[in-house]
């Protein structure tokens, strides 16, 4: 690695003044796992590297609001967030997922804000946090908007953030009566990246409704199956509609090859990948 | 610009600083400037825990961590585990059950392994599996290993009052 300028502002405010968006040699720092690895293999020379460590409360808390939304900043490391009390208690399936993600070393450093700004289409969280709602807030000279997590990632690598804005935190709303599984197969070791991950949700009212079926890592980036929500929608579980979601499922899928996998392998997996997502919430307990 | 900074931190229990360049890793610097070689860079992407060090009580990969983000925190390596001749349990456990071969791997088993008992006394078979899976042991002791983690869990159970970690 090269030597480089490292920034470590007090404050959100201070953060984003020191952005270059025109120059792609400054780019936010947070855990550092993903970037490490670019800088490593001399992918990225960096000119400047802004810190977010210190910018500010807000970037390191986690926190259920009065109305049960789920509130998590940039900065919260993934090992936070897959041992926080409340994360836990209403949202299981977050650190359900988050145990199987990379290695306890990984978790331990990299943060929710780098998962998602980095966009690598592999990533565990983007299908889980796409089928229960969640949206990011960004903040950038212009002030802040929040967008769903749902089209933040617009292809390998590539967000809707811009060069002069931060992810400041996601916004997960209640889980309520929402049944919700992600389900994942590495085609590796246990702790390689996914061949594919699969996110489901629904509202339970005895049917499914609203549902949300999630493809990630088999994409270009993560990807819903409508069909195959439309499916399920206003049915209840039984073999038949497993059977039948995973079919669609499969159908529609744009899967792509890699070292994981060919695209006719990856679409056996989504056929039974997605029934095993929908088995799983279907069995676990509904949120109160 | 600032390519070079001073870093303080605490290293096994005593101040230290250096003087670091902005790209040097956590794993250079604990090497070059202090000659502690027990955590090792073998494939040099938080693959396979040969560099493991625990930051602030947390295990990381010590080839993926900037120097600079360890100034202010706490790190402890393997040279830091033992008080004086006593061994801790778990570097004991490793040694009575073999669980080596070349030993290469074995500082970030052990490193991981304190941290799994400081969360988890009494972890399943399953819960160790899972938990060391990002470790790889390439002379293929993970029988032995695995059967280290169980008698450390015992080891330290019976030293602790009321048998639960503190
Ligand atoms: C060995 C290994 C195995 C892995 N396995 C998996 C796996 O199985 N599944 C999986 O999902 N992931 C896996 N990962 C990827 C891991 O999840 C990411 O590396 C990590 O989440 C990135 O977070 P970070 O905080 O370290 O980001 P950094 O490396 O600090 O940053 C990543 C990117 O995000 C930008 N950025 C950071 N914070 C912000 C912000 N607040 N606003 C805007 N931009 C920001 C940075 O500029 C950079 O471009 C693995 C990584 C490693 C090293
Ligand atoms: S050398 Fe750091 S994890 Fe392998
Ligand atoms: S003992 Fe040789 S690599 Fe594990």
């Amino acid at each position: 690695m090269t030597p480089f300028d490292l920034v470590e502002p007090p404050s959100l405010g201070e953060a984003l003044k020191l952005l270059e968006p025109d120059d792609s040699a400054v780019r936010p720092l947070a855990g550092g796992t993903a970037l490490m690895l670019l800088m490593k293999s001399g992918f990225f020379r960096p000119k400047r590297l802004v810190s977010l460590r210190a910018a500010g409360e807000r970037l390191a808390r986690i926190r259920i609001e009065p109305n049960g939304e789920l509130r998590i900043g940039a900065m919260v490391r993934l090992a936070a967030l897959e041992w926080a009390p409340e994360v836990r208690r209403d949202f299981p399936v977050i650190g359900h997922t988050l145990r199987t993600l990379a290695n306890v070393r990984v978790r331990n450093v990299a943060t929710l804000g780098g998962h998602l700004a980095h966009a690598d289409p592999h990533s565990d969280l983007p299908p889980v946090l796409i089928a229960l709602g969640a949206c990011l807030v960004l903040a950038g000279p212009r002030g802040e908007r929040a967008v769903p997590v749902e089209g933040f990632a617009t292809g390998h690598y590539e967000t809707v953030c811009k060069g002069d804005e931060l992810i400041v935190e996601a916004t997960i709303p209640p889980l309520g009566r929402r049944r919700a599984a992600y389900a994942k197969c590495t085609t590796r070791s246990a702790d390689d990246w996914p061949a594919l991950g699969i996110a489901v949700a629904w509202d339970d009212d005895g049917a499914i409704r609203s549902p949300r079926i999630v493809l990630g890592a088999a994409t270009e980036r993560p990807t819903r199956l409508k069909a195959a929500e439309a499916l399920i929608a206003g049915r209840t579980l039984d073999g038949a509609l497993l059977t039948r979601a995973g079919e669609a499922a499969a159908e529609e899928a744009d899967v792509v090859a890699d070292a994981r996998g060919s695209v006719s392998y990856k679409k056996q997996l989504v056929k039974v990948y997605v029934a095993r997502a929908l088995r799983a919430a279907g069995a676990g307990p509904a949120a109160p | 610009m600032s390519a070079t900074r001073r870093i303080r931190f605490t290293l096994n229990g005593q101040a230290a600083a250096a003087e670091i360049g902005t790209h040097e890793t956590l794993v250079e610097v604990l090497r070059d400037r202090f000659a502690l070689f027990g955590a090792r860079e073998s494939c040099s992407q938080g693959l396979c825990g040969c560099c493991t060090v625990l930051v602030d009580g947390h295990a990381v990969s010590g080839c993926l961590f900037l120097a600079a983000a360890a100034d202010g925190v706490k790190i402890q390596t393997i040279e830091g585990l033992a008080s004086g001749e006593r061994l801790d349990p778990v570097q004991e456990a490793f040694l009575e059950c073999g669980a080596f071969q070349c030993g290469f791997c074995t500082p970030g088993f052990i490193l991981m392994t304190r941290q799994l008992l400081d969360e988890n006394p009494a972890p399943s078979e399953d819960e160790i599996r899972h938990y060391l899976s990002g470790n790889l042991c390439r002379c293929g002791a993970y029988p032995e290993i695995i059967e280290a983690v169980k008698l450390a869990s015992h080891k330290v159970k019976s030293r602790t009052p009321g048998g639960a970690a503190p």
